[in-house]
């Protein structure tokens, strides 16, 4: 479990501790709320003093920056309460300054904080996605999730970033006051979220007031849930958010899992069967993103060994066939 | 979303400096304690969360249970899956 259960975490009740590590520049101070202990990434609110300037620069890591208190000028452009930046690892961004002040939320996906000064991309900057800044509060409108099972009639949503090939998503969510809804709920990613302002109540958990954040890993109950209020909410997952209702608050993450893959079963019989059958020793091939699994150099290169003894060869457009393959040692065999 | 990976394509310096390792070390000890104090603070409140838990199912027998957005099912009593000395466990 690369980040352990934290739930619930209020940051009201912590102060603020000075970001020295080298390359960042003075005034910014931070409230770690997660942290992994296998890569360093980490989810904080962080506060720019008033006067805090820096300059051009990239992080190592992918990183998403929210803005919820006071602004920042960014590359000459004033960005207030509501602003939302992506920007994937190695990516430039303009110079920072506030006068006022402002408190953020930052998240680094998959490194510790970084910042190296510079006007330019690293030359290996993530290209696969782009940088992106959004003014969320004014810019944005407020959808009904389309989620099926869907939530109970009075939360929104505002995508602000949909992962292309995991659908883990970064978003901003209400709950209208008088929200209620009866049910449990877990699902197979992992979630996370701070209240930007506001209370609501959770089964589990009791009151989340505003400054309230939680890591929760996948097919841990959650819920039932109400807000008297509403709230203002910002969270991510790291996959596709299915909600998985049901009515039994003693069931364990284990039997929670298994119960979502008898769903899968009776949901996609087809896949879930596909899946089983061919005995892979190896994550599916995608065609759209084939370098996950195999190399797309050459046609011997993609050669591997299946658990049930035969291999096939991939071809640089990732066709490929089970039948009549011929047979390689397991030291040639590839994962 | 990137929570929890440990692919490297979205960091182009996986491996630690020095001054992020034990930056990393730190956190993570400290994380340790806050995990421990969540652990005991929720503890703590289980007596009144048992008494949530069984107003919960007290409403979803007769206000309803939330299926699908704004849909609702009334739970008989028979669906409803005996506890069998089952703990209340929240935080894992």
């Amino acid at each position: 479990m690369p980040r352990p259960h934290i739930e619930p975490f209020v940051d009201r009740d912590v102060g603020f501790k000075k970001l020295g590590l080298p390359g960042f520049k003075k005034g910014i101070q931070y409230k770690m709320l997660s942290m992994d202990k296998e890569n360093g990434s980490c989810t904080m609110t962080v506060q720019y003093d008033a006067g805090f300037k820096q300059p051009p620069g990239f992080s190592y890591s992918e990183m998403e920056l929210f803005i919820m208190e006071g602004h920042l000028m960014i590359g000459g452009k004033r960005c207030e309460k509501g602003t939302y930046i992506f920007a994937p690892a190695g990516t430039s961004l303009p110079a920072f300054s506030t006068d006022e002040g402002a408190l953020g939320l930052i998240f680094y996906n998959f490194g510790p904080p970084s910042f190296q000064e510079s006007d330019a991309d690293h030359q290996n900057a993530d290209k696969s996605q782009q940088r992106k800044m959004i003014s969320s509060y004014d810019g944005l409108d407020w959808q009904v999730p389309t989620l099926f099972p869907q939530t109970a009639p009075g939360c929104l949503l505002k995508i602000l970033h949909l992962d292309p090939k995991t659908f883990g998503m970064t978003f901003l969510y209400c709950m209208v006051p008088g929200f209620w809804q009866d049910n449990i709920s877990y699902h197979d990613v992992a979630e996370e979220a701070y209240h930007i302002w506001g209370t609501s109540w959770m089964m589990q958990f009791g009151d989340l007031p505003t400054g309230g954040y939680f890591y929760r890993p996948a097919y841990i109950n959650h819920g039932c849930f109400k807000s008297d209020l509403g709230i203002l909410a910002i969270g991510r997952t790291d996959g596709d958010l299915h909600n998985y209702f049901h009515h039994d608050p003693f069931s364990s993450p284990e039997e929670n899992h298994h119960r979502a893959a008898a769903k899968l079963a009776r949901m996609k019989p087809a896949l879930y069967q596909w899946i089983l059958t061919n005995e892979h020793n190896h994550l599916p091939h995608d065609f759209e993103f084939p370098d996950d699994t195999y190399s797309t150099e050459g046609y011997d290169s993609g050669i591997h060994m299946h658990d049930d003894g035969t291999s096939h060869a991939h071809k640089a457009n990732g066709a490929h066939s089970h039948l009549n393959t011929p047979k390689v040692s397991k030291k040639k065999s590839k994962k | 979303m990137t929570l929890g990976s440990t692919t490297i394509k979205g960091n182009l310096r996986p491996k630690f400096t020095k001054e992020e390792a034990a930056f990393v070390k730190q956190e993570l000890a400290e994380q340790i304690d806050r995990y421990k104090k969540i652990v005991a603070e929720q503890e703590a409140l289980t007596p009144q969360r048992e008494k949530w838990v069984k107003e919960f199912l007290e409403r979803i027998q007769s206000r309803g249970f939330h299926v699908h957005a704004g849909m609702k099912r009334t739970i008989p009593k028979s669906e409803i899956r005996p506890r069998d000395g089952r703990p209340l466990q929240v935080i894992f």
